[in-house]
């Protein structure tokens, strides 16, 4: 009978450990798994675990790249332990990550996700109707923020004009307009024309609508006749996969843009819609066999090419480009934590509309994290990135001017205290706890 | 693989008849008969010792026989489909296979050994006729040999050094779900016990480089509030080449331990029987939660229950919090041992079926881990019981199921998704115990106990 014991070795006498016992025997070693650990900090609060839990998830991303079945799933079992669906806002944004390894994962061993594996094997994004989307938007910054903005600096932009062309490629299915018209309606002098033409993008994006874009534009009309405004509403079916190609030919083909002749106004209105044409990181599509140039640049060169008035193009301040997914991840986890922090303040746990916003979060991430090649669509770039593309495009910034920065910060005293606005140069940027959540900025061409 | 085994009751009906040969009685010598009159010779080989048959052995009424009916039962229609390119010829020659190779598990427990030899000595010939690469070819060399061992060299026991089993042991986990599903069900049942306990202790029966606890230590860490402080005791056999597998794979998880900040310290406790254990060796502190964990252990003792019952015993005696259990789910333990031969035949095609559909470098490995298995079933120096009979046992010895939750059952079912081969596993929950098969054949069962407050 033996007995080996080990009191806990003083610090200074670890070593690491061979990882074949037998060295003998090269061809059947035993590959002893060292188990990824990490120097963790005791518990600090929610950051502490956070750390934790990013790490767990950057080693099983690791672990699923290499194609290390084991390893991968062990750490999957630790994450279900921890990561739980309604924990907290740190577990439930983990949760969602741990949902895209596993559906990553599952296409490995093309199984199936069984049920069972994870709660709701296909995420099911909510519909909204238009009263639930507008309710939706306006109960946090995060869109309002940018349509302030915009509607501020659009409306200066447009002064004099007694045409005013909106082309809207917004995420938000024109949810930005109707205070647009409102105020444009206020304005002092008689009512313009106002056309809005949307490309009716076809991808089922979260958030997704439940009319059909002809609907809603009849609803928009009314609502601008209420105001004693004539609006023009047009869709022209388009994808951001293909750069809205066909959208800007149509543009052209039924000469909707005339030459700018001060009196209609071209205000190319951007939000969140433009992080999901392909950039380069996606195989570059030669056009007209120029020289190897994304989509992303192409789109910015033909809007330039529209000679517009004015074009405000806001989106989410991250990069989801890269390659790399363990990149990709930490990139992903590190902004989108911001959405789950934010929901306590404006949604009651447990709530409907918390399951629409928290599926739709959950959608992102499982884009970002388990697709890839063109069915991986969300691919945000930071703000000095699309500045770079713009001004390259052949467009200089515009100042938001003191209104605009006015009227944000009124918008944003309705929302929870942690929300903020910061100046960087010429742009203006949403924070949340101090950390850029969505940039807005305004280009003139150059 | 089990679908290899079709019903083609028909295909050896075509023969021709041929004369039978008078059958060698000692056949060292290896005579090729071609395939008709093989089975011929066999099936009239046969009827000298059974009630008198007709000649085609699709109407055989032989004792052991596996009628088409229950052949039928193998069948699997959603097996892989490389089983269907199979010529008629190989498709019949394995049926060939089963038959003889029950013949000869008969011959084995009429105690007619020279018999059993000389009906070897055709499988090896049937054999070579079948692809035995993969699929049931592959099976069917394995229990030839075994059924050659056991017929030959019965006292030989096929055991590697501890080492090497190690080896083929950690291979066999890396490959296919099966000691993972055990591990992972284990380890779930003792996290959700361990809920609330601030000093807890694990005993393990059997350490094997510690596969098990990287997981659990890592889960104890990130508790809400707070990692508890963990023993482990892990009972190995005895090392007699100077290694110390205990105290290095101790180390090794004391140090991966420290590194996730968990209060850890660790025993070994070497045995070579697992009932030579005592609770003194074990040293629990009346302090502490226990648990208790036994994969694969308990089976080792079922030449005499009576060593069962002493170690099931020892355990109450430790009150633990928990008992989690794993073993096969299958009877190999019955008093025939054409029954326990046909139970085996039909649970190992299966499973290798299984680890067919895995990927893996080192499946081989894996595999001759298995065959290790099947040599020691067939030359009956090892045991298994169903978990039904486990179960009665548990009871028995005083012991409360505990059951498996819902977060078991998605462990179960996440580790059957992710590297997962085409959706041929399946995990069942069946009254608080999880099972895990392949084509809904269960192969392990899991489950949890408690001893009752009286015993």
């Amino acid at each position: 009978m033996q007995f080996t014991q080990t009191p806990p070795p003083p610090l200074h006498e670890l070593t690491s450990f061979p990882s074949n016992i037998n060295p003998m025997n090269k061809n059947q070693m035993l590959r002893t798994r060292q188990w990824p650990g990490f120097q963790t900090s005791k518990s600090l609060g929610s950051f502490g675990d956070a750390n934790c839990m990013e790490q767990l998830l950057v080693h099983c991303a690791n672990a699923i790249e290499n194609n290390d079945a084991t390893l991968a799933q062990q750490i999957l079992w630790v994450l279900n332990n921890i990561a739980p669906s309604d924990g907290d806002s740190n577990q439930r944004l983990a949760c969602g990550f741990l949902r895209a390894l596993i559906a990553r994962a599952a296409r490995k061993g093309t199984c199936k996700i069984l049920t069972g594996a994870v709660d709701n094997v296909h995420i099911t994004t909510h519909k909204f109707s238009i009263i639930e989307l507008t309710g939706f938007v306006d109960l946090t910054p995060w869109h309002r923020f940018g349509f302030t903005a915009a509607n501020a600096t659009i409306l200066d932009a447009v002064e004099g004009y007694s045409i005013i062309h909106i082309i809207d490629f917004s995420l938000t299915h024109c949810m930005q307009i109707p205070t647009l018209i409102d105020a444009i309606a206020n304005r002092l002098e008689g009512p313009p024309l106002v056309k809005l033409t949307v490309a009716g993008a076809t991808e089922d994006v979260p958030p997704m609508l439940d009319l059909s874009y002809e609907e809603l534009g009849m609803k928009l009309v009314n609502f601008a006749r209420s105001r004693n405004i004539i609006l023009e509403f047009r869709v022209i079916p388009s994808t951001s996969s293909n750069g809205f190609a066909s959208f800007i030919e149509q543009l052209k083909v039924q000469n909707l843009v005339p030459a700018n002749n001060g009196i209609e106004a071209l205000v190319i209105n951007c939000h969140m819609m433009l992080h999901y044409i392909p950039e380069e990181t996606l195989n570059p599509f030669s056009f007209n066999n120029t020289s190897v140039s994304s989509l992303r640049t192409m789109f910015l060169k033909a809007i330039r090419s529209l000679d517009p008035t004015i074009v405000v193009l806001v989106d989410e301040d991250a990069d989801f480009t890269s390659n790399n997914l363990v990149c990709r991840l930490r990139a992903a986890f590190n902004y989108l934590w911001i959405p789950y922090d934010t929901v306590d303040t404006f949604l009651p746990h447990g709530s409907k509309q918390r399951q629409w916003y928290e599926a739709d979060m959950n959608w992102k991430i499982e884009n970002v994290i388990a697709e890839e090649g063109v069915e991986r669509v969300e691919r945000l770039e930071p703000k000095s990135r699309w500045v770079q593309r713009m001004r390259h495009a052949g467009f200089r910034g515009g100042l938001f001017g003191e209104e605009a920065v006015m009227e944000v910060k009124n918008m944003l005293d309705e929302h929870a205290a942690g929300w903020g606005l910061k100046r960087e140069e010429e742009d203006l940027v949403l924070t949340w706890k101090g950390h850029n959540v969505v940039f807005a900025t305004a280009w003139i061409p150059s | 693989m089990a679908s290899s085994i079709s019903t083609k009751t028909s295909s050896t009906g075509g023969s021709s008849m041929h004369t039978a040969k008078p059958p060698p009685h000692h056949s060292n010598d290896a005579v090729l008969y071609n395939t008709t009159e093989l089975s011929t010779w066999v099936d009239s080989l046969l009827t000298e010792f059974n009630q008198p048959a007709s000649h085609f052995p699709s109407t055989l009424n032989l004792p052991y026989s596996i009628n088409p009916d229950s052949v039928n039962a193998w069948t699997e229609p959603n097996t892989t489909s490389f089983y269907e390119t199979q010529q008629i010829i190989e498709e019949d020659s394995s049926i060939r296979l089963v038959h003889v190779m029950m013949s000869c598990a008969d011959s084995v427990q009429r105690g007619n050994l020279s018999l059993a030899g000389a009906l070897i000595e055709e499988l090896h010939i049937l054999l070579s006729r079948v692809n035995s690469e993969f699929g049931f070819g592959k099976v069917a060399g394995y229990f030839i040999d075994a059924l050659s061992r056991r017929v030959f060299k019965p006292l030989e026991r096929s055991h590697g050094s501890a080492h090497e089993n190690e080896i083929l042991y950690h291979h066999f986990y890396e490959a296919c779900p099966y000691l993972k599903f055990a591990h992972f069900t284990s380890n779930q049942a003792i996290l959700e016990a361990f809920d609330g306990h601030d000093c807890v202790h694990v005993i393990d029966f059997n350490l094997m480089q510690g596969l098990q606890w990287p997981a659990l230590i890592q889960a104890l860490a990130l508790r809400p509030n707070g990692p508890p402080i963990l023993r482990l005791t892990g009972i190995g056999p005895p090392s007699l080449d100077g290694h110390d597998p205990l105290r290095e794979t101790g180390l090794r998880l004391a140090h991966l331990a420290r590194s996730v900040n968990v209060r850890f310290a660790f025993r070994g406790v070497a045995a070579s029987r697992i009932d030579d254990v005592k609770s003194w060796m074990l040293q629990v502190d009346p302090k502490e939660s226990v648990a208790v964990n036994c994969i694969m252990q308990l089976h080792k003792l079922l030449d005499d229950p009576s060593r069962i019952d002493n170690v099931l015993k020892l355990i109450h005696s430790l009150e633990p919090k928990i008992v989690t259990l794993v073993e096969q789910d299958t009877n190999h333990n019955q008093p025939e041992f054409s029954d326990r031969f046909r139970e085996a035949l039909y649970y190992y095609s299966t499973m290798f079926d299984s680890l067919e559909a895995c990927k893996g470098p080192q499946k081989w490995l894996a595999e001759i881990h298995v065959q290790r298995e099947i040599c020691n079933v067939v030359c009956c120096i090892e045991m298994h019981e169903t978990l039904a009979n486990w179960k009665e046992m548990m009871d028995k010895n005083g012991f409360t199921p505990v059951y498996l939750g819902t977060n078991a059952y998605k462990q179960a079912s996440m580790l059957l998704t992710v590297f997962s081969a085409q959706g041929g596993y399946s995990v069942d929950e069946s009254e608080g115990c999880l099972k895990l098969g392949w084509h809904n054949r269960p192969l392990i069962a899991a489950s949890a106990w408690r001893p009752n407050s009286k015993m």
